[in-house]
């Protein structure tokens, strides 16, 4: 039984992460339109830097990994600085990637970037341990008193904590004045800019914010699995977060949440479940074919996702005007019948 | 200290050949179409594995040219009019028919994975005598890359200059919509133009796996941000252009790969990218008027 506890306090913890992982993205892309295949270099920057000022001097005899920032700070100050982390990387990158281009075009250079930052970490041992990574992070809750196994929920309560704190406060911003200039930014960047929002400004912000998020997420995680290395950030783990929110729905939240807790959850899960079939790695391969089949369909089949975004009433009423003459014309067919 | 300029130089160009082939076949692709084609990268990994199978029967890997070249075309051509087009008739926009050849990049690539068991293949090209020229030393295989490369650029920029066919192509990457009302039959052109940059994707492939002498599943995919940032830098649909972005990053890498640690060396060839986007904005900036795919 406590298997099972463990296991799914563990899934309870990643959904968690990934929840935050897809507000990040939705408010980026589903509200904003701004594209972002790089999110999970925020995510990472995030990680390194919490495990790097949790842990401790990297020089000494026992020395086995190297990295910068070591400083042992205590609890929690280490996720404080790894959101900050988020959000300040994504302010360089930002600065220079967010130029006004085609949407595919930004999200070619997003992947380029992703796949830079991942080659310098790669390559560059002093700075976080190269390919082996950082391992040994201490847990951040450890001066509660309680089991391994009530750990293992209370680390799930503390990451749910900040799943709800983002969640009203992304909410909230995307009902402000700030979020509906981010729609119209979407929507009509031509006219947003002639009404006077200030596009560039207004896709820095959003970049911001959401590397914010996105590094607290990678923050929460590495505490929690206590070792970060470059194989855990592949492009293709900001593929699998898109599929999710397309797959919930785009520009909404309640959206995310479910398409976080169907596609890197439960869709991933279930390959756990299923007998091996072949050699030892194939069905890690073909989870990867899977996904990129289940966004393909998803885009076939339900191209707003399952929870689609509300029009605001502004846009229904004008889609009604369009609708009308049809209308009259079918209402004045019946009258003539009668 | 020259010598070793020289030689990083020559090696640049011959990473160039490899990146310059890959290079045109998308930006003829990409200008088009307007399809960013991000599944690419599998597409010559196919290639390179198609040209794999022929050279362990024990075959010459010189065949596996052709025989990549074909395996390229026919796959884009099935993926392009039977996937594309299909989101394409549905009203996809531009990024997210991108989005759809990520995910058919990740399906090809892990399918792959699978296929090959995940290892990394042998691909040995017989060795001769290696020219000399002054200080710089070159096997006779990458002579002949170079070789390849530049017939290729020849052919493919006569093909565009000289015949009818290459005037529709270019009339349609211009203005599709014209190109349609001046009886320019649209749809042979794009059947044409994703057999003519699958061929190009196939045999980049081979190229690189002789360059290499090994595949494997990821052959591709890393790979595929250095092609993408040579057709963006030298404009999309602009073969010319696609060979001199490649030149400059190919020599980039190799001599950053010859003086500063040869693991900085691609991420030094992408700074060329991120340079030219920071001081030439207007090589990536176009009207929304042409967000439209053209794929029927």
């Amino acid at each position: 039984m406590s298997a099972w506890s463990y296991y799914i306090s563990t899934l309870a913890v990643y959904f968690g992460v990934d929840v935050l992982s897809g507000i990040s993205l939705n408010l980026q892309y589903g509200y904003a339109g701004v594209v972002n295949l790089a999110y999970i270099i925020f995510q990472s920057v995030g990680a390194y830097v919490a495990a790097a000022t949790a842990l401790g001097p990297d020089t000494g005899a026992g020395a086995f990994q190297h990295y910068i920032f070591a400083a042992s700070l205590p609890f929690p100050i280490p996720l404080l600085l790894a959101t900050v982390a988020g959000g300040a990387l994504a302010g360089v990158v930002g600065l220079f990637s967010l130029r006004r281009m085609r949407r595919d075009y930004q999200g070619a250079i997003m992947l380029i970037v992703s796949l830079i930052a991942l080659q310098v970490v790669t390559a560059d041992v002093p700075l976080f341990n190269g390919s082996n990574g950082l391992t040994g992070v201490p847990r951040p809750l450890s001066f509660l008193p309680v089991g391994p196994l009530a750990y293992q929920w209370v680390y799930a309560g503390w990451v749910f904590v900040f799943c709800a704190a983002v969640y009203l406060l992304v909410q909230w911003l995307s009902r402000s004045p700030w979020g509906r200039a981010l729609k119209a930014m979407r929507d009509q960047e031509e006219a947003a800019s002639a009404i006077g929002l200030n596009i560039t400004v207004l896709r820095l912000q959003v970049f911001v914010v959401g590397g914010l998020i996105a590094g607290l997420s990678g923050g929460l995680l590495v505490e929690y699995i206590g070792a970060w290395s470059p194989g855990a950030w592949g492009y293709a783990e900001t593929f699998v977060i898109f599929t999710a929110i397309f797959v919930g729905g785009l520009g909404n939240y309640r959206g995310v949440v479910l398409g976080v807790l169907l596609v890197p959850v439960v869709f991933l899960q279930v390959t756990q479940f299923l007998p091996q079939i072949g050699y030892p790695g194939l069905m890690d391969s073909l989870e990867w074919v899977v996904i990129g089949l289940l966004f393909m369909v998803c885009l076939l089949v339900r191209p707003r996702g399952i929870l689609p975004e509300r029009k605001p009433i502004a846009l229904e009423g004008s889609s009604l005007q369009f609708a009308a003459p049809g209308l009259l014309h079918q209402l004045r067919r019946r009258l003539r019948s009668l | 200290m020259l010598g070793t300029l020289a030689s990083a130089v020559a090696f640049g160009v011959v990473l160039a050949s490899v990146i310059a082939i890959a290079a045109m076949g998308f930006t003829v692709q990409f200008g088009l179409t307007n399809v960013l084609n991000l599944s690419y990268g599998g597409i010559m990994t196919i290639g390179g594995f198609a040209a794999y199978l022929v050279a362990s029967h024990g075959l010459s890997a010189w065949y596996g040219l052709p025989v990549g070249a074909v395996a390229g075309a026919i796959v884009t051509l099935i993926v392009g009019r039977g996937i594309f087009a299909v989101y394409a008739r549905r009203g996809a926009r531009v990024f997210e028919m991108m989005m759809v050849t990520l995910g058919l990049g990740l399906v090809i690539d892990y399918g792959l994975q699978a296929l090959s068991r995940n290892n990394i293949y042998e691909f040995t090209v017989l060795q001769s005598r290696p020219f000399s020229f002054g200080p710089i030393i070159l096997t006779p295989t990458q002579v002949t890359i170079i070789g390849v490369g530049l017939a290729l650029f020849v052919g493919l920029e006569g093909l565009l200059r000289l015949t009818k066919v290459g005037k529709a192509l270019r009339a349609m990457a211009a203005n599709p919509a014209l190109a349609r009302a001046c009886g320019i039959r649209t749809r042979q052109i794009v059947v044409l133009t994703w057999l003519l940059s699958g061929a190009l994707c196939g045999l980049a492939g081979v190229v690189y796996i002789i360059n290499s002498q090994s595949v494997g599943y990821t052959t591709g995919e890393l790979f595929l941000p250095l092609v993408i940032a040579a057709a963006i830098l030298g404009g999309a649909g602009s073969p010319a252009g696609a060979v001199l972005a490649s030149l400059l990053m190919g020599v980039v890498t190799q001599v950053v790969a010859a003086y500063g640690g040869s693991l900085y060396s691609t991420a030094a060839g992408f700074g060329v990218l991120v340079v030219v986007l920071l001081s030439r904005p207007s090589a990536v900036l176009t009207k929304q008027a042409s967000e439209e795919l053209t794929l029927a």
